[in-house]
């Protein structure tokens, strides 16, 4: 009987279609954590591997190609943007690597010159024969197109620690908060995040109101205490009926 | 209930427990192995075997106290044998889904299970996360019936005041006198039927959001404080239930007075059933949203409800072995050094539940030292010093173990030994759950090596221990 009703368990548990629910993109947690590679790069300082570089300050590394009709501009330009607002005193370089392997390092310095990135010599453009390692140790993949004679690709910037370590990414067009928490990762300083409340998020403990940063507490905290009420009910309810059970048991006795 | 039948329960599940725990050790030793660079694990494979043993260890050694009160409790009230046969079968069909999830599904998230990690992204069968949540729930069925089936049978006998032995507060002498094994039963029972209550909550909330398609999300933080609300009570108030067999047992095996319920006992173990219920917070010290009043609730929290009860029973045990001649069997050398193990590992969660040391201890390996200090040189001691003198009853004679010392010896080195490794890496900052140390933990693969060899001694006194009480407990079957 116990089996029969096991097995069911089981085949209900493998027939029953249900999605695990992805709320979140994944994509910035891959690789967290785990070495970028050393490659070689060929820069125009000469030939270097990237640990050259970590090694004497953390780096942000953006990946690009300079035939790129789509992204890769904008995003250069809006992260040397930010860095100015930004104006960190952390000490940190800027390393645009070219993901393409046709992109000459005459390329990338006619790029930086179109937009005027490297004006106060943080920034250093590199490409090299190694980009399949690179990339994969970031978990970038770039996918040719071969019909629009472009990669299709995400904008990332990769935040990397004094030991190589990658620290934070980001993908995509991103303001100067979260450039400020990458720089903030990269020398290896905590970032506290929390998701805030959200439409189906019904229990949360807290409300928060993004117009004055207060949070109050909310139903999600009384939920804490249901426990408690329903137990102590429980445990009162029982008190009140063994008074009965232990006349009855009395009785008994004396009968 | 027949006597008869008790024992045969009792004995049913003293192998179920016994033949999982040393198969649990041995995923432990595994483990260690594997840390210290000794013998491969694929990363699942590891964190499998992390998630099948915590779990595993946490559910036998919950249920190990409650065989103890179980069998000792018949000595004060009517206990149904129902109760124990309804909570084993219940024990092995949760068991064997749990381990179906892990080994076969490689469902891998640890025992807390990391809300949300598997809802969101899963790396193992799908069907393995369903599945582990509902071993959850037969297991919680199994226990939550059994827990106030118990506590039923208590207040049938005792009023709920002379249950928590109110009474001994106000008067030295009160005419009904609540033996210690009753106050720290209801203590224990209370907690973990509130435990499991916390427990049905989480599952309940768990399984909404899993089957709502996205359109119910869970908020993080109160996941987070259910699940430690449900596992850190549960794994203390396990530890009280050896306590209370070392209450009833220990000066009855040393020839000595039993112990008795005095106004400070009373007040020791009434505070703890109140502080433990918010000592859980202490878990979420690195969580920035949670109000500081309740982290500081927490660390008060802490304190008050280990201290009380820890100073009342190492005060008794204290005056019971203090310059009187005791008669050392197996049983009280097993409770001496659980009391042992009990308070180093109190200090060491002590020391980790303050906050200023909590920024630097959090998720190291000193975590896993103070839990299995007082788990595996504690609760476990306490229970298997009953499972001895139990076996010994259905022998019909509490005879002297054979080589003792050797088996005494075997568990202090090995068992001290295995978490002393854990504490030099807890203090050295290596992080726990981790399957491989990366280089910059240069001393951690050796650490885990040498916890692996300490472990394995621990073992070989397990199993002397378990073939001598196996033995014995053969008996209770064909005992008429
Ligand atoms: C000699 C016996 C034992 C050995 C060798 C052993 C070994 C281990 C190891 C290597 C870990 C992983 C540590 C990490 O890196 O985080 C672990 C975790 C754990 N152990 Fe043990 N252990 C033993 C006994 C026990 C006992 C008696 C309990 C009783 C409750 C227990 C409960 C746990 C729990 C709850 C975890 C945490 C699992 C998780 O993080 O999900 N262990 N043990």
């Amino acid at each position: 009987m116990c089996k029969g009703l096991f097995s069911l368990l089981i085949l209900f548990l493998f027939y029953t279609n249900v999605q695990a629910q992805s709320e979140y993109n994944f994509s910035e947690e891959e690789n967290i954590n785990a070495k970028i590679a050393d490659v070689q790069l060929n820069t125009s300082d000469g030939g270097m591997m990237l640990s050259n570089l970590y090694n004497t300050s953390p780096i942000l590394v953006a990946l690009v190609f300079s035939r790129c009709t789509g992204i890769c501009s904008p995003f250069l330009l809006q992260l040397s943007d930010n860095i100015r607002t930004l104006n960190s005193k952390e000490k940190f370089k800027v390393l645009v690597v070219s993901f393409d392997p046709i992109d000459s390092l005459s390329d990338l310095e006619d790029m930086d010159n179109r937009l005027g990135l490297n004006k106060k010599g943080q920034w250093t453009f590199a490409t090299t024969k190694q980009i399949d390692a690179l990339n994969s140790s970031v978990g970038f993949r770039p996918i040719w197109d071969s019909l629009r004679k472009q990669f299709d690709h995400d904008a990332l910037l990769v935040g990397i620690n004094e030991n190589g370590y990658i620290a934070k990414k980001l993908t995509g067009l991103r303001g100067i908060s979260d450039l400020k928490m990458m720089i903030q990762s990269i020398h290896n300083e905590f970032i506290p995040s929390y998701p805030l409340p959200r439409k189906n998020n019904l229990l949360s403990c807290f409300t928060y109101d993004p117009a004055t940063g207060k949070r109050k507490p909310s139903i999600g905290l009384l939920i804490l205490v249901l426990p408690v009420v329903l137990t102590f009910g429980l445990i009162l309810w029982l008190a009140i009926r063994s008074k009965k059970w232990r006349r009855a048991t009395n009785n008994h006795l004396a009968d | 209930m027949s006597a008869q039948s008790l024992k045969k329960t009792t004995a049913t599940w003293i192998i179920v427990i016994m033949t999982l725990f040393i198969t649990a050790i041995i995923f432990g030793i595994l483990m260690r192995l594997n840390q210290g660079n000794d013998y491969k694990m694929s990363s699942p494979g590891f964190y499998a075997t992390m998630t099948t043993h915590g779990l595993t260890m946490i559910a036998i050694w919950s249920v190990a106290g409650m065989v103890a009160i179980n069998y000792l409790l018949t000595r004060y009230i009517k206990v149904p044998n129902s109760l124990s046969v309804f909570a084993l079968v219940f024990t092995v069909i949760g068991a064997a889904m749990l381990w179906y999830a892990t080994f076969v599904g490689q469902f891998h998230a640890g025992w807390t299970f990391l809300y949300p990690l598997p809802l969101v992204k899963i790396a193992w069968a799908k069907w393995a996360t369903p599945l582990f949540f509902f071993s959850l729930v037969v297991l919680g069925v199994g226990w939550l019936v059994w827990s106030v089936g118990l506590l039923v049978q208590i207040l049938k006998k005792y009023s709920l005041k002379q249950a928590f032995a109110w009474q001994h507060l106000s008067k030295k002498e009160p005419e009904v006198k609540t033996p210690p094994l009753i106050l720290i039963s209801t203590v224990s029972l209370i907690g973990i039927i509130l435990s499991l209550i916390v427990a049905v909550i989480l599952l309940a909330l768990t399984f909404a959001e899993y089957y709502s398609g996205g359109a119910f999300v869970n908020d993080s933080l109160l996941m987070k404080n259910l699940i430690y609300f449900f596992g850190h009570t549960i794994a203390n108030e396990s530890l009280y239930l050896g306590l209370a067999a070392l209450y009833e047992l220990m000066p009855e095996v040393s020839s000595r007075p039993k112990f008795k319920t005095t106004w400070y006992v009373a007040l020791a173990w009434n505070c703890t059933m109140v502080f433990i219920l918010t000592a859980f917070f202490h878990h979420l010290y690195m969580d920035f949203v949670q109000p500081l009043g309740l982290q500081m609730v927490g660390q008060l929290a802490s304190y008050f409800a280990s201290l009380p009860a820890a100073g009342v029973t190492a005060f008794s045990v204290f005056v019971l072995v203090f310059r009187n001649h005791i008669k050392w069997s197996l049983t009280n050398v097993l409770f001496f050094i659980g009391i042992m193990g009990w308070l180093i590992g109190g200090v060491g969660a002590l020391i980790d539940a303050t906050i200023s040391n909590n920024v630097a201890l959090h998720n190291t390996l000193w975590v896993p030292a103070h839990f299995h200090t007082y788990n595996a040189m504690g609760n476990v001691l306490f229970c298997l010093a009953f499972f001895y003198w139990v076996a010994n009853e259905f022998s019909g004679s509490q005879t002297k173990t054979k080589a003792q010392q050797l088996k005494t010896a075997l568990l202090l080195i090995g068992g001290f030994g295995f978490v002393l490794m854990f504490y030099l890496a807890g203090a050295d900052s290596v992080p726990r759950r981790f399957s491989n140390y990366p280089a910059e933990f240069k001393s951690a693969p050796l650490m885990a090596t040498l916890g692996a060899v300490f472990a394995t001694i621990y073992l070989i006194a397990i199993l002397l221990i378990f073939i001598e009480i196996l033995r014995k407990c053969v008996k209770a079957f064909s005992a008429s």
